[in-house]
């Protein structure tokens, strides 16, 4: 290689690729990007935004690209699978729960979840834990107590795109008019302004103006469950702020 | 743990919970699932007792931050349709200071003022009161009342 690239690659390290060695990577991680997304979709479905499934596919795949090792006559299709279906593993076991929970109540949630939201729909109002019970076929007992564990699952990104490609951002607005208008909520108003413009928006509809969080979630097209999470880790923020500003500073 | 009709619920007997613990983080999703169990058996509809599980959070928070120098003791009594739930202070025997003392903040006005803002909302009704030189924070949430 002559000209500029070929300075350039003098230059790097040693043990820097080359732009050809780069140009390879690319083009191994373009031609499997498809997989990337298949392999999200595998794992679609148990709480976590595609959206955020790709993205850890897709990582999964550079680093896959940048480890490959031709000459150990493996398919690169066959070891970027692997990779990939590893680190997808990976993002479910150490991501998904800020608590472990148990397994049946991980996949009882996740019943419930899609209970829930076709229930509502059905009943024009949020289902009572007898209903979701006997529609899964469960004891209310053990739906309480998934809908507890649910309290310590991490919140999917509200950042995924719907079927028209918008986001839960895009749903919520950049601007916070409806604060501007509300004098008698003043506390509220003032410790809200900790929150980010997401949880703004959301602790704004509940305690604001006063919707269910049901009616959130379908304003927002989001699931009840996840406004329930966003909420309580809103004021749980809300609290934590407050007692902080309390606190004298450590001597 | 059956289900119970709208019917049943209105002329079953009342039932009374209490439970007691340090006013630790760790301990509040105690008191949470009670209300959600309350809750449940009071007919209350998902949105409903996700609203009661938030005001028990804020009951919680009622005296001070959960550092775990005070005990809270909590009365939850369900009458038909009807959840009400009562969270008491109540001194731990040698820990340090923190029954005695009034929460001395910066920002406990504010504090107390968001609580009550929120509860506003997520319950029918709410107060504080000391009763035998204790203080109290409760509230009550009826079936259907959620507050728009």
């Amino acid at each position: 290689m002559t000209g500029p690239m070929a300075t350039i690659d003098a230059e790097l390290p040693a043990d820097t690729p080359s732009s050809r060695e780069k140009d390879e990577r690319d083009q191994l991680v373009t031609s499997h990007l498809g997989l990337a997304h298949q392999l999200a979709r595998r794992f679609g479905n148990r709480g976590e935004a595609h959206d955020d499934l790709v993205q850890v596919a897709s990582l999964a795949l550079v680093r896959a690209a940048e480890r490959f090792d031709p000459d150990r006559g493996i398919m690169f299709s066959t070891f970027a699978a692997a990779s990939i279906i590893g680190e997808l593993k990976r993002h479910f076991r150490d991501r998904g729960w800020a608590v472990r929970a148990p397994r049946r109540l991980q996949e009882l949630l996740l019943e419930i979840g899609s209970t829930v939201d076709r229930l509502g729909q059905e009943l024009g109002r949020a289902p009572t834990v007898p209903e979701l019970a006997q529609t899964i076929g469960a004891t209310e007992a053990d739906v309480l107590e998934a809908l507890e564990a649910g309290q310590s699952y991490r919140t999917s990104s509200l950042d995924a795109r719907d079927r028209e490609g918008q986001t839960m951002a895009d749903s919520l607005g950049s601007e916070d008019t409806g604060f501007t208008s509300v004098e008698n909520h003043s506390a509220l108003t003032q410790a809200m302004d900790t929150l980010s413009a997401r949880d703004r928006r959301i602790v704004q509809l509940r305690f604001v103006d006063g919707l269910s969080q049901s009616e959130i979630a379908a304003r927002l097209g989001v699931s009840q469950m996840q406004i329930s999470r966003l909420l309580a880790a809103s004021l749980r923020q809300l609290r934590s702020n407050i007692d902080a500003r309390d606190r004298p500073p450590r001597s | 743990m059956n289900a119970m009709t709208a019917e049943q619920r209105q002329t079953s007997a009342r039932e009374v919970i209490e439970i007691s613990f340090p006013g630790s983080v760790e301990f509040v999703v105690l008191a949470r699932f009670t209300a959600a169990t309350i809750g449940a058996r009071a007919g209350f509809d998902l949105d409903e007792i996700d609203d009661l599980r938030l005001a028990v959070d804020e009951l919680s928070v009622s005296f001070g931050p959960l550092d775990g120098h005070t005990g809270l003791r909590y009365e939850f009594l369900r009458q038909g349709e009807t959840v009400s739930v009562r969270c008491t202070r109540e001194p731990i025997e040698g820990a340090e200071g923190g029954f005695q003392a009034e929460r001395e903040v910066i920002n406990w006005q504010q504090a107390r003022e968001l609580s009550e803002q929120l509860l506003d909302e997520l319950v029918t009704a709410h107060g504080r009161e000391v009763t035998a030189g204790r203080s109290v924070a409760w509230l009550t949430k009826h079936r259907g009342s959620t507050v728009r």
